[in-house]
């Protein structure tokens, strides 16, 4: 009888409830320290892991951080490139470089937890440096008007602002969609659209002003060349006869009336004949962000001025 | 003032290496993010020993993985392409000539150009091996073409190299006209040279060559000097001629292709550096050589130094400071020939 083995104490409901509860705290706070960071795949198909949600963003191109700010965002954004022009807030955030240069200095020195670039203008050899020092590098890589919506969601999913993304794009969606509807019958007037002056190079397939002028019901003269963004000589544009050009300029106050002038000596294109020489900013044909829907609208006014008179 | 000693090599150059020192540690106290210039050096000296104590984490990234990287490749680069130049102004016999006339640069930048438009730039080696693989070629190429009768002929060589080198330089032209926007950013900062991606990994895939090169071309001294006063002259005195300009040959030309693949064309410091140290401490290769590896790393690391500060927040690319300063240099020594009576 002395030597019967140890018995456990019976399970009480008070023993139950209190040991799940103590379960419970357990699981939650391993929970809670393995979700301060989170991993995200990018457009490009890399791992991300950075710290969730961020709290120091540093954006590498003017559309990403157009993006940043139309998502609801200010205090995050603690770096942009000296590029970002919009909105004018962005004017006021620290500089860290350029397409060309970027100054890690800067960079390093606002001890960002995220850095989001494009694939078109950021290089690879500056994300794999800045993935050397330390620092996460979020790459999206949009081709076209969709893929823009999606690195909109993207953006918002990566910065904890999924919910304002899906309403952006909502509103995109409404007004493209309005644009298409407007002009499906309309035929299909043949564009030109000049970004560069000397040489001249226009849009072909796989840039964004492509994209906008087919869903703004236009033909693209040049949307059958393979490159991006091809260069075109003046005889190239004469045989083409483009019925409408659209000018891209950074300065479009500025540049009108020069640009007007040069195309003037060329009154046999159809365009030049009949006025329909216009310029536009660049910002918003060329740029990736919320407001290409702007370049969009602004385009489809152009090449129909009668469907949409305002 | 031209008889050379062991002990003046070695004075001189400990000199200089003192030199060397002050320039690498002024130029990691500068930079676009102010970090106080005392404690900048005591991060650095506190790394060597193995301790932490100094600066935040920042500040040490910053120092560390930002400024030191970057100073000692330019070190490497400016050492690696004044012994080059050195090397093969002794070679062809010719005060004008720079490690990159015989084309091997432009056959290091037709092999970058061609991995950058093929999109292997995406890989993270793919630029310094495919622009390394280019000079490669272009030194086995002129190398057979300067050849008469099975020996390297100097004014040959010269030929053929400069040949070689427009033939690349046009190609280097078509590439650029064709390709495209994204790709052309990438093509000319690398065509000017560029220090701004400097890391350890760099450092230890370039260092290996120059550092081989510059000691292999060092033993050669003597040789190197007694080849200066002819071929016949030194067959004479014992010098086996050819092997000694094969040598000098591919020992100069893999110093400027490490040198080009890591930071892409940087004109003018394999010309001004030797020439400037024949100037002070005469034209002897057992002191030309040390001396012009040692000043070179200076020189190269004060410019790239200058290069990112004059104008910043722009960088410019080093090589306009190099050329900025070198250009006038050059025409100075023309009028001089105080150097082509050396040589």
């Amino acid at each position: 009888m002395k030597n019967l083995p140890p018995k456990f104490p019976p399970l009480t409901p008070a023993l139950r409830t209190g040991s799940l509860t103590l379960l419970f705290f357990l699981i939650l706070s391993f929970s809670i320290s393995y979700s301060a960071e989170r991993t995200f795949k990018d457009e490009v198909g890399r791992e991300v892991t950075f710290p969730f949600p961020p709290k120091r963003i540093v954006s590498l191109a003017p559309n990403i951080t157009e993006i940043l700010f139309g998502l609801g965002l200010d205090g995050e954004i603690a770096g942009v490139s000296i590029h970002c022009n919009f909105p004018e807030k962005a004017k006021t955030k620290v500089r860290v470089g350029s397409y060309i240069n970027l100054d890690y200095e800067k960079i390093t020195s606002v001890t960002p937890d995220l850095i989001i670039a494009t694939g078109a203008g950021n290089t690879r050899e500056m994300v794999d440096r800045l993935e050397q020092l330390g620092f996460p590098v979020y790459v999206i890589h949009p081709k076209n008007f969709e893929d823009i919506l999606e690195s909109i969601i993207h953006i918002g999913q990566v910065v904890n602002r999924e919910k304002e993304a899906r309403v952006i794009i909502k509103g995109m969606k409404k007004r493209s969609l309005r644009v298409i509807e407007l002009t499906k019958d309309l035929p299909r007037p043949k564009v030109f659209v000049q970004i560069g002056d000397a040489p001249m190079v226009t849009v072909g397939k796989g840039s964004f002003a492509d994209d906008l002028i087919r869903i703004a019901g236009g033909e693209n003269i040049a949307g059958n060349e393979k490159e991006v963004y091809p260069r075109f000589g003046m005889e190239e544009i004469l045989k083409r006869s483009p019925e409408v050009i659209v000018i891209s300029s950074m300065n479009p106050e500025g540049d009108y009336q020069k640009v007007l002038q040069e195309w003037n000596r060329w009154k046999t294109i159809p365009a030049v004949k009949d006025g329909r020489v216009h310029i536009m900013n660049s910002d918003l044909i060329d740029r990736p962000s919320p407001r290409i829907v702007d370049g969009l609208e602004d385009l489809a006014r152009i090449l129909h001025p009668e469907r949409f008179k305002k | 003032m031209n008889i050379v000693t062991p002990k003046k090599v070695l004075t001189i150059s400990i000199f200089l290496s003192l030199l060397l020192i002050l320039v690498i540690l002024i130029s990691i106290t500068i930079g676009s993010v102010k970090v106080p210039p005392l404690r900048s050096i005591r991060i650095l000296f506190q790394s060597i020993l193995g301790l932490r104590g100094a600066g935040s984490d920042t500040e040490r990234t910053i120092i560390l993985s930002l400024r030191l990287p970057r100073a000692i490749l330019a070190g490497l680069v400016g050492a690696g392409l004044s012994v080059s130049g050195a090397a093969f102004q002794a070679l062809l016999r010719n005060p004008l000539a720079d490690p990159y006339l015989l084309g091997v640069s432009s056959g290091a930048a037709v092999g970058a150009i061609i991995a950058i438009l093929l999109g292997l730039g995406t890989f993270s080696l793919g630029l310094p091996l495919a622009s390394f693989l280019g000079a490669l070629l272009t030194i086995l190429v002129v190398f057979y073409f300067g050849r008469q009768d099975g020996k390297i002929r100097p004014n040959t060589l010269l030929l053929a190299g400069v040949i070689t080198g427009s033939f690349l330089s046009a190609l280097i032209m078509f590439f650029i006209s064709v390709s495209q926007r994204e790709e052309l950013h990438t093509i000319i900062f690398w065509l000017m040279g560029d220090f701004s991606f400097s890391s350890p990994r760099a450092i230890l895939i370039i260092f290996p060559y120059i550092l081989l090169g510059v000691f292999l071309l060092y033993l050669r001294s003597r040789h190197l000097n007694l080849i200066l006063s002819g071929e016949e002259n030194a067959v004479q005195l014992g010098v086996d001629v050819e092997k000694l300009k094969l040598l000098s040959y591919l020992l100069a030309s893999l110093i400027t292709a490490a040198s080009v693949s890591a930071c892409g064309l940087i004109g003018f410091v394999g010309l001004i550096i030797p020439h400037s140290v024949r100037l002070i401490f005469g034209p002897d290769h057992r002191l030309l050589i040390p001396s012009a590896a040692l000043l070179g790393a200076s020189f190269l690391i004060a410019s790239d130094t200058l290069a990112r500060t004059l104008l910043a927040p722009v960088e410019l690319p080093v090589g306009v400071i190099t050329a900025a300063l070198g250009g006038p240099f050059f025409i100075y020594l023309l009028r001089t020939r105080k150097v082509i009576k050396t040589l």
